[in-house]
């Protein structure tokens, strides 16, 4: 009786692998193969397939497969000319950049293209209270940091990134496919994610890679839920024009971003003449702002650089106002109305302060002219742009159960406020962490697809990921108070002793503590530090929580920096 | 929640002593469970599907066995340690022979490859990833089930061909090198009397020695199968009062991480019993000449034996990373508990 069910066995288990074998062949005719399957061909997408077609142990034992619904060859062949630029740029970090160099892609990036950032200035919309952040205060370990970040038109970096792949034949790109359903193959007991293209293909995964962006269907299959909300925010984006710096001036290669109690504006240098814009606003205003002549949203930016926060909010309400009466307000009244506020506020017209200045263009520039970005002449045709902003996470970056052999990168996993330019950089160091992570195990002989396999890359990535993510969530929140000025500032001052432990994680975040040779170069940086001093002055200047309060926040900061200089 | 739920009674049964249950010690002990089906069995007779339900049973095991973040989630978690382990002893050694530059990935290729005390397949998958030609074995018939099913759902892994006659290679297009694997339901005894002695390059124990109930003939068996210069490895556990509490204690008794049971403390094995072993082991010339060889591990300074003839590197759980750490050279506190040994057989 033993002994039959022994035999039983033996032989049912043979039969039956026979019999699978036969199915297998079976369907092979339409089932194929791939160790590793990108969906999704972004940043993040890109970035890791160009990791992985970088290390030899993959190129020898893997198939490597990137699904993109878009047309990438456009991608490929995108040119512009060089006096003209693409609304969506990024900040790269120096540890970014440095990832892409080791990965060989970087050398395809058109650097004439990319604008390096000097200096960062940050500063309060409502008590003014400013902080500047420059490469030259950083060092590290000795040695300095000639940039806080570069910032790239995502087009630029992701052509690169292509071009680079083009070079590896481990990896296969296929474009104007869509990822239409994912199946499970749960055969023997182990689930195998089956993806089924939009061009009748269908590959068998062992390990799906989630690159696909927020809305990520991948994220669906695995079952992973994502944590977050959507701030009743927009983010407009434009590329601006303007005169060249003033020879008596620095060049264009300091970052501004003023915190308006609707959101942060930004102005980011791409070149001389040409920066870009990202502008978090209430979405009704975007929708305006959208909906105006160019020439009016010229001046609503440079107003929105340097007028004093009561007559923005002024401004807003004109605009709205009109927009919703169907008469969209025109450059004159605007003007008028610009004007009309800076005489109210003894803004002379020859100060830096004022938009409709004619005096910035040529002679020595009026004082204080370094405080403020260039004056917008005009905005490039057809870059006006909007998203909606928000705050996401998911629960996992790996799949479980039913959901087995599923990876997040980059916005799948997670979505962040853009005002300290983090999300690509996010994506990126997801990419380099799981693209070491894959190398490590198949170097070991493991499953690249196991849970135990994909651990080391959860590990290295979530907290660091939540960490930053969290501390540009407070900011936001602490800048978007509508409040009076000293309720607003009390209020601050029960944030601040929370503030210091995520801020500080946020320093180690971009100094990279989970990596020797990362500088900390990054806009991050400069924001929360900014941030953090830019709390402190407004505590003080509003003398509601006075001298003791400040000071610990100055101190604390001091504190930081030390840390941070200490490090390697 | 994520198990499906056709799976949830059968799950339950497993938590019965009762029923069958592939305990992570059970499935790489030396005696065979099948009987233990029999509770099963009741379901299966008169049916005339028995086949379908008996794959459909095994596949069930064999998503318990590969459950990485279930009952066996420590044996996966020690799985890449031990590989790496594997990985640059052999490295060293290639090394220290050749002056032509040894890549990382390929130690491992063309290498005939014995797995004592398979189990599920854990670290012969990864031996056959790597390139070796692997031979799984495991007393446990139920074990060879679940292992086989597995490799068969993971296209690298070229099982059917090898234990089949129909070729399956190149089933799916994209695959690449292919990791010739063979599960077989024996035991090494067995094997060395159909095989005969010096068959394999590399012979693994992994977490076996301790289930043994004559370690010293066993060993003697394993030893045997080793081609000379060829290398031997296994991991166990040292007998003290530290591991005691660990694994006895803590793990089966406090925690119940493994089965109480499990393991019986007087089988432990110390690294020092198992070197003082191959400093006398000497491996017969020919089978014809009836002389010996010279000893295993000629060299030891300070209970420590030259590093080209054995090395002994204890591992460690580090709760907080969820994953086991290989200890670096040297740290011989380390030793006290999980361990792994590695000796070479002299090349005659
Ligand atoms: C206004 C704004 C400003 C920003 N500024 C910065 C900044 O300064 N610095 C910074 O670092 N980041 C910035 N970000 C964030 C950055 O743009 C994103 O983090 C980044 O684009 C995410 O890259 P990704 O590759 O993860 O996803 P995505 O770029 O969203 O790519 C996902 C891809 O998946 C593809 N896809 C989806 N579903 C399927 C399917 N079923 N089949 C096939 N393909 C599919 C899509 O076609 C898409 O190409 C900003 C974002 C916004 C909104």
């Amino acid at each position: 009786m033993l002994v039959t069910t022994q035999r039983l066995t033996a032989k049912t288990i043979r039969k039956h692998l026979s019999r699978s074998a036969a199915r297998q062949y079976a369907s092979s005719s339409n089932v194929e193969h791939s160790d590793v399957v990108i969906v999704g061909g972004g940043p993040a997408g890109l970035a890791l397939a160009g990791a992985l077609g970088s290390s030899k142990v993959v190129q020898e034992s893997m198939r490597v497969t990137l699904i993109e619904a878009g047309d990438l060859s456009k991608t490929k062949a995108w040119q512009l000319p060089p006096d003209a630029f693409s609304n969506r740029v990024s900040s790269i970090t120096n540890a970014s950049q440095q990832f892409l160099r080791n990965i060989g892609a970087w050398s395809y990036v058109d650097e004439t293209r990319t604008g390096p950032v000097e200096e960062m200035q940050v500063w309060d919309g409502v008590s003014g209270a400013r902080i500047t952040f420059s490469a030259a205060e950083m060092s590290l370990g000795g040695q300095t940091v000639s940039e806080l970040s570069r910032l790239t038109e995502n087009l630029n970096l992701q052509r690169a990134l292509l071009r680079k792949l083009e070079e590896s034949s481990s990896v296969e790109v296929v474009d104007k496919v869509k990822v239409e359903s994912i199946t499970t193959d749960d055969r023997e007991g182990s689930p195998w994610p089956l993806l089924h293209l939009s061009d009748g293909r269908v590959i068998r995964a062992r390990l799906l890679v989630g690159a696909d962006g927020f809305n990520s269907p991948v994220r669906t299959y695995a079952g992973i839920q994502s944590y977050g909300w959507a701030y009743d925010t927009h983010g407009i984006v434009a590329t601006l024009f303007h005169a060249p710096r003033s020879p008596f001036m620095t060049p264009n290669t300091v970052a501004y971003q003023r915190f308006l109690p609707t959101g942060p504006i930004a102005f980011l240098p791409i070149s001389e003449t040409a920066s870009t814009m990202v502008w978090s606003t209430k979405p009704h205003l975007a929708n305006a702002l959208k909906a105006v002549q160019p020439s009016v949203l010229v001046d609503m930016v440079n107003a929105a650089f340097r007028l004093p926060e009561v007559s923005m909010r002024y401004l807003h309400d004109r605009l709205i106002e009109a927009h919703n009466g169907g008469t969209p307000i025109t450059s004159e009244q605007l003007r008028e109305e610009i004007l009309f506020r800076e005489h109210s506020h003894s803004i002379d017209t020859h100060s830096a302060l004022s938009s409709l200045s004619a005096a910035a263009e040529a002679g020595i520039p009026p004082e204080g002219s370094e405080s403020y970005p260039p004056l917008v002449k005009s905005i490039q045709p057809g870059t006006v742009a909007s998203f909606p902003l928000r705050f996401s996470h998911a629960d996992s970056y790996v799949g479980e159960g039913k959901g087995s052999r599923t990876v997040l990168i980059g916005d799948a996993a997670h979505t962040v406020h853009p005002l300290a330019g983090q999300g690509l950089n996010l994506g990126l160091a997801d990419a380099e962490a799981l693209a070491k992570c894959i190398h490590d195990s198949a170097s070991r002989g493991g499953d690249i697809g196991s849970y135990t396999s994909l651990m080391p890359y959860s590990r290295a990535r979530y907290f660091e990921n939540h960490k930053m993510m969290s501390a540009v969530d407070k900011l936001h929140k602490l800048y978007s108070t509508t409040a009076m000025p000293i309720v607003w500032a009390r209020s601050v001052g029960l944030e601040v002793a929370n503030e210091l432990d995520t801020l500080k994680a946020a320093l180690m975040v971009s100094a990279g503590s989970h990596r020797l040779d990362r500088t900390p170069g990054s806009i991050g940086v400069g924001l929360a530090a900014s941030t953090l001093e830019n709390v402190a002055k407004s505590i003080s200047d509003a003398q509601v929580v006075g001298q003791v309060a400040s000071g610990v926040v100055q101190s604390g900061l001091q504190q930081l920096f030390r840390t941070l200089s200490s490090r390697r | 929640m994520m198990r499906p739920s056709s799976s949830r009674p059968l799950r339950h049964a497993l938590a019965q002593p009762s029923a069958l249950r592939p305990l992570p010690r059970t499935s790489r002990s030396l005696h065979s469970t099948c009987y233990r089906l029999n509770g099963h069995r009741a379901s299966l007779e008169g049916s005339s599907t028995v086949n379908a339900d008996e794959i459909a049973h095994f596949s069930r095991l064999s998503s318990l066995w590969w459950d990485e973040t279930g009952e066996f989630g420590m044996l996966h978690k020690m799985n890449p340690v031990r590989m790496q382990f594997i990985k640059e002893k052999l490295l060293e050694i290639r090394r220290e022979e050749t002056d032509d530059d040894v890549e990382e990935g390929t130690v491992l290729r063309g290498l005939d490859v014995l797995d004592v005390g398979c189990g599920g397949g854990l670290l012969s998958e990864s031996l056959a990833r790597m390139g070796a030609t692997t031979l799984g074995i495991d007393a446990s018939e139920s074990n060879i089930a679940i292992a086989s099913l597995h490799a068969s759902a993971d296209p690298s892994l070229d099982i059917t061909s090898a234990a089949l006659s129909a070729s399956s290679s190149h089933l799916y297009p994209g695959v690449k090198g292919k990791g010739r694997l063979v599960y077989e339901n024996t035991s090494v005894e067995n094997l060395l009397a159909r095989r005969g002695p010096a068959s394999f390059d590399v012979v693994c124990f992994m977490e076996v020695l301790e289930h043994v109930d004559n370690p010293r003939a066993f060993l003697d068996s394993c030893a045997q199968l080793v081609k000379p210069g060829g290398h031997l490895f296994l991991s166990t556990i040292a007998r003290n009062p530290l591991s005691y509490f660990l694994t006895i204690f803590t793990a089966e008794k406090l925690l119940r991480f493994v089965e109480p049971g499990t393991h019986t403390y007087s089988k432990y094995v110390n690294p020092s019993e198992i070197i003082s072993y191959f400093q006398t082991y000497r491996s017969p010339l020919s089978t014809a000449v009836r002389s010996a060889g010279t000893p295993w591990i000629g060299r030891v300074a300070n209970g420590v034996p030259a590093r080209v003839e054995a090395e002994t590197r204890g591992i460690i759980y580090v709760p907080w990373n969820g994953e086991w750490r290989l200890s670096p050279r040297g740290e011989g506190w380390s030793e006290w508990c999980n361990y792994l040994f590695w000796v070479r057989r002299p090349k005659e």
